[in-house]
Parts: C-alpha cells; structure tokens; sequence
C-alpha cells in the first residue's frame, strides 16, 4: 500500500481533538482505525485528496457495555473483541452479528472495527447486514454533540453515509429483542478472504405457538448499493405460523424485493437467485436458535 | 512529515524516524532487513506479510506505522530462541510444508497466535484459523499437518 498523498496521521486523545482536526482539513481528512479498509479505498480511487489520516483508538471507543435494554458498543471494538463478549458469543438474538464477524481471516478481525465497518459503507461488507436484521443504532459525535441514528437511515449510497461535516461515528447500539428471539447470517462468497457476492440476515421473533411476532430480512453483500430490507418476504412470515414451507416461500419472495448490480464479481440474475437460497437457509438457522 | 516512533521488535527497541504514509511491512523489510514477512498482494488477501502486534496476527502491509507507537511485534525472525527453532518451524520443516516458501513465514506466524490458545485443535479448525494465509503451492495439508504436529509438542 503507497499512500504517498498522506502527509500526516493523527492519534487525538479527546472528541475535542478530533473534531478540530475535522474542521482544519476538511475533505482532506479521514477518520481511521483498524485501517484494513484503507487500501480498498485507494484501489477505488477514493482515497483523491485525502491528505492526513485521524486515528481514533485512544478515544477510549473501545469498550463493550450491557444493559437491561441492550448492547452499546465502541466504535473500535475490533471484531476479535466483540467475538469474545458473552452477549454476542452465547445469545440467539444477535446470533446474526455472531455468524458475520466470524467470516473474515485472523489477521482482519484483529484489526478491522465495528465503527469503520459501518463508517466505510461498503455495499459488499458482512457486518451492515448482520446488524440491519437486528435494529442497530448508529452513534454518532459532532460539532453539536452526540445524536443517533438508525443504520439503515445512515447509509446514504456507494461508499457514502449520513454524516455530516466534522461528524464521526464514536459506536453503536445494540437493542435487546424481546423473548423467543433469534438472528442469523450468511454470507456466499468465492473463498475465505473474498467480498461477499450475496450476504442475507434475517431476525424473527416468535411466540409460544412458532407464530411471527415480527421478521426481519436484510440483502447485502452486493445486491444494491447498500442492504436492502426485503419488505414482501417479510411480510409474508408477519403473524404467521413459521413452518418449513413458509420458510421456503420467505426466501422466494425476497426475489421480488431486490434489483441487484451486475458487476464482474457476479450477474444480477445469480444474485437473485443465491438470495432466495440464503434468505431460506438463514430463516431456518435463526428459527433452529430459538427455543420455544 | 517524518515523526519518531518508538516500536519493540523481536525484543528489541528501535527508535525509527517513519513517514506517516509508511506501513510495518516497509519499515520491517525496508528500514531493518527483517525480510521474513513478504510483499505479496500488498493488499490484505494473501497473508505473507503477516507478523504480530502484542500477540496477535495482522497483516503488515495494512499497518501505519505511526499507529504503532510503543506497540510490540513479533516476526519470524524472532520465533526461534537461543538458535533453537521454535517447534512450528521444526514441524515446517518436518512435515515438508514448505515448497516455494513464500507463504511460510506468514503461516507460521498465524499458526503461532492461533495455537496459543488452541492447544489440540482438529483439521477444521487449524483451516479456518489459516484461511488469512494463501498458498499457491502445497494444497495446504502439509501445512494442516505440521500445525498439527506442532500443537501436540507445544
């Protein structure tokens, strides 16, 4: 990686710090951590007039707390990190972030944060649709304090979120579901260090008798600039009894919900028709974690 | 503009006067002559540059050094001790795990973090635990094997 345009790197200390420092360079500066997603920008040429990189892990973002209500968690919590927190390793309701962060090789989930990873909005990333299925709320620091907003509200396009000027994303909020709650994720991809070229995450909450309470399905990985929430699939499972063949139809339906890109990775065609597969299996996963 | 960090390495502090555009894979091979860790894809796919900070693997390549202030790595080259190979190496090298060799060094260094908490890990695990490494020769069985080996003397 030769970032020669890169004439300073910063390691602030304080919000204050890194705030002044967005205001002084402007749209010359990006905010870094785990830095693993670095390289991908410039090989998209997105890195153009990028002159200092503002490394935000002495912010002391780096910590994971729970609550009765759910789950906050540091902008760079690296995914070794979070891995390793009971919330996540042992619970079915955010058993959909457990399976995406254990996708990547070693040497990223070391590194790469939950904070970039939502940041960079990469439509080909695992974590963003994992997260959609379960409701995360983007936290997020500026110039006139802390505000919040939902992921899906957050990403704006190609590699383009919501924030405004001189804002950052300091973590993220977890909320707990209610009981008989579950998530899953799958990804398809080529091999172990490839891009997803589908990647689907589905949450459902049942009541006693298997009945959905309420389904989330999410389509990422490549399928549309960023995760799509597929709403007729969704609704089709909404106050119904989730048998296997209504599991089946789930995953049909999620066919109409999506307008993939075409790209060289994969045609708009074989996405479709992987998503109806993963949408299928992922509902199956999540259903087989909940216990009634 | 160049600022001065101060890194541990294999044991040793160094002091470097390092660009902020330039990664531990260049101040390993470039600034010190450690050339243990290899430019492969200089991208994050192919793991050769794989060394370890405070214990734990990463690729070098995508390392900014600036980042790294007071940090400790660990290379290959600090794997063997008191001219002693470290029992990953000797099985390496036991089981022929190694043909063009490229890969080694960035699979011994996974394998190591990976068998410090792994100690009788089976087949599947020892795969997920290297599927950051790439390796165009072996079909990577020797290398399961060796790592294998390894964590039963470990």
């Amino acid at each position: 990686m030769s970032l020669t345009s890169v004439t300073g790197y910063f390691t602030p200390e304080d919000n204050e710090e890194v705030l002044g420092l967005l205001q002084k360079y402007g749209d010359g500066a990006m905010i870094v951590a785990g830095g693993s997603f670095v390289h991908g920008l410039d090989a998209r040429d997105l890195l153009n007039g990028i002159e200092v990189l503002i490394d935000i892990r002495r912010l002391g973002l780096d910590k994971v707390t729970a609550d009765s209500e759910g789950l906050d968690v540091g902008a760079t919590v690296t995914f070794s990190e979070l891995q390793k927190i009971s919330e996540i390793r042992d619970s079915a309701a955010f058993g959909a972030v457990r399976d995406a962060l254990n996708y990547p090789p070693t040497q990223i989930r070391n590194v790469a944060t939950v904070g970039g990873n939502i940041a960079a909005a990469c439509p080909y990333f695992d974590l963003p649709t994992a997260l959609a299925a379960v409701g995360a709320i983007v936290k997020v620091q500026g110039r006139g304090g802390p505000r919040e907003i939902g992921l899906q509200d957050f990403f704006a396009g190609l590699f383009e979120n919501n924030l405004e000027d001189s804002e950052f994303v300091s973590g993220l909020y977890l909320p707990l579901p209610p009981p008989r709650s579950a998530s899953a994720f799958i990804k398809f991809e080529t091999n172990a260090n490839d891009l997803a070229i589908v990647n689907v995450a589905v949450g459902v909450t049942l009541d006693e008798s298997r009945v959905c309470q309420e389904a989330r399905v999410v389509v990422g990985g490549g399928v549309a600039e960023t995760p799509v929430r597929a709403s007729s699939s969704e609704s089709l499972m909404q106050s119904e009894e989730l048998s296997d063949e209504l599991m089946r139809q789930a995953g049909e339906a999620v066919q109409s919900d999506l307008q993939p890109m075409s790209d060289h990775r994969a045609s708009a065609e074989y996405r479709t028709a992987i998503a109806k597969v993963l949408t299928e299996r992922a509902l199956q996963r999540a259903v087989a974690r909940i216990q009634l | 503009m160049k600022k001065l960090i101060t890194l541990e390495i294999n044991g040793e502090q160094h002091e470097l006067a390092l660009e902020p555009s330039e990664t531990l894979l260049q101040v390993l091979r470039d600034e010190l002559g450690l050339v243990g860790a290899k430019r492969g894809c200089d991208s994050g796919g192919c793991g050769c540059c794989t060394v370890q900070v405070d214990g734990q693997a990463v690729y070098s390549c995508m390392q900014f050094a600036h980042a790294l202030q007071g940090r400790t790595v660990k290379t290959i080259e600090g794997m063997s001790q008191n001219g002693e190979l470290d029992p990953l190496q000797a099985a390496f090298i036991e089981e022929g795990a190694v043909q063009c060799g490229y890969c080694t060094c960035g699979m011994i260094m996974t394998a190591d973090e990976f068998l410090a908490t792994e100690t009788e890990p089976d087949d599947q695990q020892i795969r997920h635990a290297i599927a950051g490494n790439l390796c165009r020769c072996t079909g990577y069985q020797k290398i399961v094997t060796a790592i294998k080996t390894a964590s039963a003397r470990r």
